[in-house]
């Protein structure tokens, strides 16, 4: 998949460079291992059992869709990041899209996370949507603050509606960026109205 | 290079006079140029006549109006009626080509189409068909440099907006530098 603007090279807060690039066909055995290395915690909160091949196989022949854009994080030909922004295009929700982010454990807390969600809400603007929405449990702080750094802010609070790895129940928070604004401004732009000149 | 006069006509709301700005700021600003701009409204701030009268130059310009323009851009069928018979002999004519069918154009003219509102909503907002018109009109008259152009249309978008945008103006460009090499 050719984007543009894409391979681009980033550098982390530890001075690691790490490539983000939309995921391609090639990418199945390492997306694969990339899902397997995760710790059952993180894996736990995904919405798909990933550790099954045909579920990443999935994910690849469905490369090309228009309603998931897949990024991934490279490092030396390792997957360190997956990060996707889905979207409907028939319904009352097609202006929202939904972000999803996962980074390998000794990836965390370096600002990939942030970096990938960073370049998905810029394509999810650059494609016209007007609100997006990125869910974290309770206590995942740093999903949370990496979000809150791009506009996203607590819109719903879901009790008890996750389980985590040791069984307790924990309350699923619904972050939203209300992006629309920005589009107003340029709509003001294109109005062709002056309070001066014949309005 | 002898001084060109265009005039972008369409309805209000479709970014007419942000055209105008964007080609203006192009010559003006990125390019060395001079230019002037003229801004019309119809009687209401949306859905009526709108136009704006772009005048670029090498050399400062004493008259800023636009009376037989040498290329008219036009995104509406009144605008095309109205605009079309002031179009100088040898003229070119861009137009959004869904939404205005040319005839009975002044002698040697030579028209370019392009699906403006199309490109546009595929792109994901309608909002930018302005943006796709400014891309295409450089892609077609070369007038202005196209880093010249891209410069002006990002200083002009919000921000935020750049990458729709910028993608916007290189569909319209490269839409119009297929149907001149085609020509």
């Amino acid at each position: 998949m050719e984007i543009e603007g894409y391979p681009k090279t980033q550098t982390l807060k530890d001075g690691t460079r790490v490539t983000i690039r939309p995921l391609g066909p090639r990418d199945e055995v390492a997306l694969k291992e990339f899902f397997l290395a995760l710790p059952e915690e993180d894996r736990l909160f995904l919405r798909e059992d990933v550790t099954r091949p045909e579920v990443v196989e999935g994910f690849i022949r469905s490369l090309g869709d228009d309603t998931v854009f897949p990024l991934v994080a490279d490092h030396e030909g390792r997957i360190v990041g997956d990060a996707t922004l889905h979207r409907t295009r028939h319904g009352w929700s097609t202006h929202v899209g939904q972000i999803r982010v996962v980074v390998a454990r000794d990836f965390q807390h370096r600002g990939l996370g942030t970096a990938l969600a960073r370049c998905l809400v810029r394509h999810a603007i650059g494609i016209g949507l007007d609100k997006l929405v990125a869910e974290v449990v309770d206590n995942q702080n740093a999903a949370k603050r990496a979000f809150e750094k791009l506009g996203f802010v607590k819109e719903a609070v879901l009790k008890g509606h996750v389980r985590d790895i040791h069984g307790v129940k924990r309350d699923l928070v619904l972050l939203a960026n209300d992006c629309s604004h920005i589009w107003e401004t340029m709509e003001s732009l294109v109005s062709d109205f002056s309070p001066t000149l014949g309005g | 290079m002898a001084k060109t006069e265009i005039r972008i006509g369409g309805l209000g709301g479709q970014g007419v006079i942000l055209s105008g700005i964007i080609i203006g700021k192009a010559a003006a600003i990125y390019d060395g140029k001079h230019s002037t701009l003229i801004q019309a409204f119809g009687p209401e701030a949306r859905g009526s006549a709108c136009s704006a009268q772009v005048t670029v130059s090498d050399a400062p310009i004493g008259y800023p109006y636009v009376k037989n323009p040498d290329i008219l851009v036009v995104m509406s069928r009144d605008a095309f009626v109205q605009f079309a018979p002031t179009l100088k002999d040898n003229g070119l004519l861009l137009y959004e080509e869904e939404l205005v069918e040319p005839s009975g154009l002044p002698a040697g003219v030579r028209a370019y189409g392009v699906p403006a509102t199309r490109f546009a909503e595929e792109l994901g907002r309608r909002l930018v068909l302005n943006i796709v018109m400014v891309g295409f009109f450089a892609g077609v008259t070369g007038l202005l440099s196209y880093s010249a152009m891209e410069k002006a249309v990002l200083a002009s978008v919000p921000r935020g907006t750049e990458d729709l945008n910028l993608r916007a103006f290189k569909r319209g460009y490269e839409h119009g530098q297929a149907l001149v090499a085609r020509a």
